[in-house]
C-alpha cells in the first residue's frame, strides 16, 4: 500500500541507483556493495511489522524529496508509520466524515492542522531529519509516526518483519531499529552488523500499546 | 483417696463431679470464646481490610481524577513535549495547591524530572522511570525516605513522552486515620521491603520481626490487592493482615499491615469468664453444702444406729430416734424392735436364771449374790444379818404318796405362806423343799422367834386336792457377823444348824454353834481318812453266823465291815458309815464289801449263804444291779447264796425306781432281806409291795422278849405275818438260850447273836463251822 502510493519516477530513480551500486560492487571488491536483511521479531518471536530499520552511511545522504499521503480514515492515520526522505511533503487527507485536529509537538517538525473537515487536504513539508509523532487532538487514539531520514538505507519492515537494505557498502554498520512501542529511549535500538553479514536478526522488547485511560 | 466417713465420701464425690462438669464447661467455653474471638477478629480484620482497600482506592481515584485530565490537557502536553518547564511547573503547582499534594511532578520519557517533590535523587529517578515504564500506575511510592500514595498518568503527544505523578504523604497521621476508620481496634502500619529483602516499618525503619510474617509476605503477590479473598494470619497473639500497596512487577515492596490483638478481642469476654467462674464457685459451694447436708441426713441416723448397736452389743439396751419414714427410718424402727426384743428376752433369761420356775421366788444363785451384797452393806453400816435355812419335814413322803402335782402345789402354798411370814425380808427357794430367808436390821435380834413363827405358820393344816396336809419344817439359823461374814459359810452354817434341827427331832429351829462346825470338821477329817482307807485297804470284813432253828446248824453269815484304823485301832461301822453315806463314799465301800463277801463265801461250804448290808445311797447310784451281777459272775458265787439286807428307810429317803431294782436283783436269784423290822414306820404296806425273802426282827424286841409279854406278842405277830407271806424271819441280838427256845416256839426260822458267835474275822469262819460240826457230831 505504501509502495503503491509512491510515484513511478521515484521508483525508477531508486532502481537506477541500485543498478549503479550493484555495478560498483561487481567491479571492485573493496568498494563492492552488499544486501543486508534485518529480521525484526519481538521477544516472543513474532514478526514486528512497521519497524523501521535505518543505517547511516557517512557520505551517503537521503534520496530525492517526495510527496506522500497520510489519510485519516476510520479515526486512524494510514499508514501508521512512514519513512520519509528529508524535504519531502506529506499530504494529510481527511477521508472521515468528522473533523480532525492533526498536530505534532516533535522537535523535528512542529505543526498544527486545526479542524480540517471531510475531504480536505493539508500539506506539511518535513525539512529536518528526525521522528515526528503525529496525533489528533480530538481523537487521542489516532497516532502516526513519520521517520524523516537523511540516508538511502532506511526502510519499513513488511508484514513478516523483514527489511532488506540493498547496496550497503561493505564493512560493519550501525543499524538503528525503531518502533513506536519499543521499550528504549527514543524507541530506538542500535545493533552492530558485523562486516559481511547478510542477515541480522533483531529481537525487540515491545511495550503493549498504552491504554488510553488511567485508573485501577 | 480413701475416706473414713461416708459423709465426706459422698460430699467429695458430688463436689468432684460438679467441679469436673464446671471445668468441662469452662474449657468448652474458653475454646468457644477463643474460636469465636478469632473468627470475629478475622472477619473484622477482613472487613477493615476491605474498607481500607476501598479508602485507598478512593484516595487513589481522587488523585487519578486530578492527574488524568491534566495529563490529557493539550496545552500541558504541548508544554511537556516542547519542554516548556516553567509552564509545567506552574501547572503542577496549580494542581498541588488545589488538592493539597506533597508531590506533583512530571517524569519525562527521556528521564528528566520536572515539578514539585522534596529532594533530588538521580538514582531513584532512574528507578522510578523503570517502574513507570513497566506500567506502574498507582500505589505507594517511596521518595527520599518518605512513602507516598501516588498515581501516575501517561502523557502522550500522541506517543508516550512522560508521566505525570501525583502523591500524598503516607505518614503516621494517615495511618491513624485509617485505623480509626476500622470497626475494631486495628493497628495499621506501612511496611516496606529493604534492599536486602527484609521488611521494616516504614516510619520507624525498625525491622518487622514477627514470626510467620515472612511466609505471609512471601505469599503476597503484587496483584493480591485485587483479590477478593482477604488472607489473615494468626501470629502469636495477633491476627495480622497484609495488603500490598501499589503494583509493580514481582512482589510488592510496600505493604499495609493491619494488626489486631486477639488478647484485646478476648478481653471483651473477660467479664463472661469471670461470671462463669463466680457462678461455678458458688455452684460448687452450693453442691458441697447440699451434698454434705444430704450425707449428714443419711449418715447421722446410721452412725446413731452404729453407736446403738455397739452399746447393745455391750449389753446396754438402747433405742435410736426415728425421724423419717424412709429406708433409714425403717431401719431405725427395726433396730428398736430388735433391741426391745433382745432386752425382753434377756430380761426373761435373767429372770429365769435368778428365779425358781415353780414358785417364782429367787433361786439359790440370786440368794448368793444378794447375800453377798447384803453382807457388804452390813459391813458398811455395822449391822447384823441372819440366814434362816428352812427344810420341809417328810416332804418326800407326801411327794411319793400323793404324787408330784400335789407336791408342787404344796411347795407353792408353802412359798406363799413364807412370803407372807417373811414380811418383806428376802426369801429364796434354794432346793427341792428348801427355802431360805435372810433377815436384816432389827429383825436379826428376833431371828429365833421369826423362825418359830415361820414353822408355826407353815404348820397350819392345808387342803390340796382333797388331802389334808401339814407342812412341818425345820430351820437352821446362822448369823453375821457372829458366825461368818462369808456368804457361802453363812449358808453352810445355816445348813449345819438345819441338820442339827432335823437330828434333834424336826419341827424346830436350831441356831448354829461352833460345835456343829467342829462336828462337821471331824466328819471332814473322817472323810479324808476314808478315802485313804479305801485306797490302802484298811477295811476288813467280820462275819456273824445265822443259826437255822429247823436244822439246828449255821446256815449263813452276815458280813460286817470293820475299819482297822492305823491310829484308832478297829473302828465300828457306826462311826464311819453315816459319813460315808453323806459323802457318797459308801458306794465304792459297798462294792468292796460285796466283792469281799462273795469272794470269802466261795471258800465256805456250798450251802452257806452270805448276807450283805446295802445302804440307801447305794440304791441311788446307777448300775447297782450290774455291780451285783458282775460280782457274782466274777466270784462264781451262786446268786441264791447272796442275801442283800436293806432297811425300811430305803423306801423313805431314796427316790427313783427302788422296787424295779429290787425286782431286778430278785430275778437274778439274789435273796432280799428287810433289816431292822419293827422300828420306824414298819409300814406293812412295804411287805405287801415287795416279796422279801426274809424279815429281820429288830434286836430291841429280842432284848425284851423274855421280860415283856408285849414284845413276845409283837415277835409272834411278825413271825406269823412272815410265815403267812411265805417269808423267813431272823431274830437279831440273841444272847440267851431261853430266847432261842422262845423264838423257836414263836416260829422264828433263824436266830443271830452273841449266843452263837460274835462277829469273827473271815479266817475264823471255817474253824467255827468245823467246831460246830464237831459239837453236833458229839
Amino acid at each position: 500500500m505504501t509502495i503503491g502510493s509512491l510515484s513511478r519516477s521515484t521508483i525508477r530513480q531508486a532502481a537506477a541507483r541500485l543498478l549503479l551500486a550493484l555495478a560498483a560492487l561487481c567491479t571492485a571488491t573493496t568498494t563492492q556493495a552488499a544486501d543486508l536483511t534485518v529480521i525484526v521479531r519481538d521477544s516472543s518471536g513474532h514478526p514486528v511489522p512497521e519497524a523501521v530499520v535505518i543505517v547511516d552511511v557517512p557520505g551517503r545522504t537521503g534520496g530525492a524529496p517526495t510527496e506522500l499521503i497520510i489519510n485519516q480514515r476510520d479515526l486512524a492515520f494510514v499508514p501508521f508509520v512512514t519513512v520519509l526522505p528529508v524535504g519531502s511533503t506529506v499530504v494529510f487527507t481527511n477521508l472521515d466524515p468528522v473533523r480532525h485536529h492533526v498536530y505534532s509537538f516533535s522537535p523535528a517538525r512542529r505543526f498544527e492542522l486545526k479542524l480540517f473537515g471531510a475531504g480536505e487536504r493539508r500539506s506539511v513539508q518535513f525539512d529536518r531529519p528526525g521522528l515526528v509523532a503525529v496525533g489528533c487532538n480530538i481523537h487521542d487514539q489516532m497516532q502516526a509516526f513519520i521517520q524523516v531520514v537523511d540516508t538511502p538505507f532506511a526502510r519499513k519492515a513488511d508484514a513478516a518483519g523483514r527489511v532488506t537494505l540493498r547496496g550497503l557498502p561493505n564493512g560493519a554498520h550501525r543499524v538503528r531499529v525503531w518502533h513506536p512501542h519499543l521499550r528504549a529511549p527514543g524507541n530506538e535500538l542500535v545493533v552492530e552488523a558485523p562486516a559481511g553479514s547478510a542477515t541480522l536478526p533483531v529481537s525487540l522488547r515491545l511495550r503493549r500499546p498504552a491504554p488510553m485511560q488511567h485508573g485501577y | 483417696m480413701r475416706f473414713r466417713s461416708l459423709q465426706s465420701r459422698i460430699t467429695a464425690l458430688y463436689s468432684a463431679t460438679f467441679g469436673l462438669v464446671m471445668i468441662l464447661v469452662a474449657v468448652v467455653m474458653q475454646w468457644a470464646i477463643a474460636d469465636s474471638a478469632e473468627n470475629k477478629v478475622r472477619s473484622e480484620l477482613a472487613a477493615s481490610a476491605k474498607m481500607i482497600d476501598r479508602i485507598w482506592t478512593m484516595r487513589g481515584n481522587e488523585l487519578a481524577s486530578v492527574a488524568n485530565p491534566l495529563a490529557l490537557d493539550f496545552g500541558f502536553r504541548e508544554a511537556v513535549a516542547t519542554e516548556d518547564d516553567e509552564t509545567i511547573r506552574s501547572a503542577l503547582a496549580n494542581v498541588a495547591g488545589r488538592i493539597d499534594l506533597s508531590n506533583a511532578f512530571v517524569v519525562r520519557y527521556d528521564g528528566r524530572v520536572i515539578g514539585i517533590r522534596p529532594g533530588q535523587d538521580r538514582a531513584y529517578d532512574a528507578e522510578l522511570w523503570q517502574q513507570l515504564d513497566a506500567g506502574w500506575q498507582s500505589g505507594a511510592l517511596r521518595l527520599n525516605g518518605t512513602t507516598f500514595q501516588a498515581v501516575a498518568a501517561e502523557i502522550n503527544a500522541p506517543a508516550l513522552i512522560g508521566w505525570l505523578v501525583l502523591g500524598r504523604e503516607l505518614g503516621a497521621n494517615e495511618m491513624r486515620e485509617l485505623s480509626s476508620l476500622s470497626a475494631v481496634p486495628v493497628t495499621a502500619a506501612v511496611i516496606r521491603r529493604t534492599g536486602e529483602g527484609g521488611w521494616v516499618y516504614d516510619t520507624s525503619g525498625q525491622p518487622v520481626s514477627r514470626r510467620g510474617l515472612s511466609d505471609l509476605l512471601a505469599r503476597m503477590k503484587s496483584d493480591a490487592m485485587a483479590a477478593a479473598e482477604v488472607e489473615t494470619e494468626r501470629l502469636d497473639d495477633s491476627m495480622v493482615l497484609v495488603r500490598p500497596l501499589g503494583t509493580s512487577e514481582g512482589t510488592a515492596s510496600t505493604a499495609l499491615m493491619l494488626e489486631f490483638s486477639i488478647r484485646d478481642a478476648l478481653a471483651e469476654y473477660d467479664f463472661l469468664k469471670l461470671a462463669v467462674l463466680i457462678a461455678g464457685a458458688l455452684g460448687l459451694a452450693l453442691v458441697a453444702y447440699a451434698s454434705a447436708r444430704l450425707a449428714r441426713h443419711i449418715v447421722r441416723p446410721i452412725s446413731a444406729l452404729e453407736q446403738a448397736a455397739r452399746s447393745l452389743a455391750m449389753g446396754r439396751w438402747t433405742s435410736v430416734p426415728v425421724t423419717s419414714d424412709d429406708e433409714i427410718g425403717l431401719l431405725g424402727k427395726s433396730f428398736n424392735e430388735m433391741s426391745a426384743g433382745i432386752a425382753q428376752r434377756e430380761g426373761r433369761i435373767r429372770h429365769m436364771a435368778y428365779h425358781d420356775a415353780l414358785t417364782d421366788l429367787p433361786n439359790r444363785l440370786q440368794l448368793r449374790e444378794r447375800l453377798e451384797q447384803m453382807l457388804e452393806a452390813t459391813v458398811l453400816d455395822g449391822g447384823e444379818l441372819a440366814v434362816l435355812c428352812l427344810d420341809l419335814d417328810n416332804f418326800k413322803i407326801t411327794n411319793d404318796t400323793l404324787g408330784p402335782q400335789v407336791g408342787d402345789k404344796l411347795l407353792k402354798l408353802v412359798a406363799a405362806r413364807l412370803a407372807e411370814a417373811a414380811d418383806g425380808h428376802f426369801l429364796a427357794r434354794t432346793g427341792g423343799d428348801e427355802f431360805c430367808v435372810v433377815l436384816t436390821g432389827a429383825a436379826v435380834a428376833e431371828a429365833a422367834q421369826t423362825a418359830e413363827a415361820l414353822i408355826a405358820h407353815l404348820a397350819e393344816p392345808l387342803t390340796i386336792e382333797g388331802h389334808f396336809l401339814k407342812a412341818g419344817a425345820s430351820i437352821g439359823i446362822s448369823r453375821a457377823p457372829d458366825d461368818s461374814m462369808v456368804a457361802d459359810d453363812l449358808l453352810k452354817h445355816a445348813d449345819l444348824a438345819l441338820y442339827a434341827a432335823k437330828a434333834a427331832g424336826r419341827g424346830r429351829a436350831c441356831r448354829f454353834t461352833a460345835d456343829l462346825d467342829q462336828e462337821a470338821n471331824q466328819r471332814r477329817a473322817v472323810e479324808v481318812d476314808l478315802h485313804r482307807a479305801l485306797a490302802k485297804g484298811e477295811f476288813e470284813l467280820f462275819f456273824q453266823p445265822l443259826f437255822d432253828l429247823a436244822s439246828n446248824r449255821f446256815c449263813a453269815f452276815e458280813a460286817l465291815i470293820r475299819w482297822r484304823h492305823p491310829e484308832r485301832g478297829l473302828v465300828g461301822p457306826g462311826e464311819f458309815i453315816p459319813i460315808a453315806e453323806e459323802t457318797g463314799l459308801i458306794v465304792p465301800i459297798g462294792e468292796w464289801v460285796l466283792k469281799e463277801a462273795c469272794h470269802q463265801a466261795m471258800t465256805w461250804p456250798a450251802d452257806m449263804r452270805v448276807a450283805v448290808n446295802f445302804s440307801t445311797v447305794q440304791f441311788q447310784s446307777a448300775g447297782l444291779r450290774n455291780v451285783v451281777f458282775q460280782t457274782l459272775a466274777t466270784s462264781g458265787l451262786a446268786p441264791d447264796r447272796l442275801e442283800i439286807e436293806i432297811t425300811e428307810s430305803l423306801f423313805l429317803e431314796s427316790s427313783g425306781p427302788i422296787l424295779e431294782i429290787l425286782h431286778g436283783l430278785k430275778e437274778i436269784g439274789v435273796r432280799i432281806a428287810l433289816d431292822d423290822f419293827g422300828t420306824g414306820f414298819s409300814s406293812l404296806s412295804y411287805l405287801r409291795r415287795f416279796p422279801f425273802d426274809k424279815i429281820k426282827i429288830d434286836r430291841s424286841f429280842i432284848l425284851e422278849l423274855l421280860r415283856e409279854r408285849e414284845a413276845g406278842a409283837v415277835v409272834k405277830a411278825i413271825t406269823d405275818l412272815a410265815a403267812a407271806l411265805n417269808m423267813e424271819t431272823t431274830a437279831e441280838g440273841v444272847e440267851e438260850f431261853e430266847q432261842v427256845e422262845a423264838l423257836r416256839a414263836h416260829g422264828c426260822t433263824n436266830v443271830q447273836g452273841y449266843l452263837f458267835s460274835e462277829p469273827i474275822p473271815g479266817a475264823e469262819v471255817l474253824p467255827l463251822l468245823d467246831t460246830e460240826a464237831a459239837r453236833r457230831a458229839a
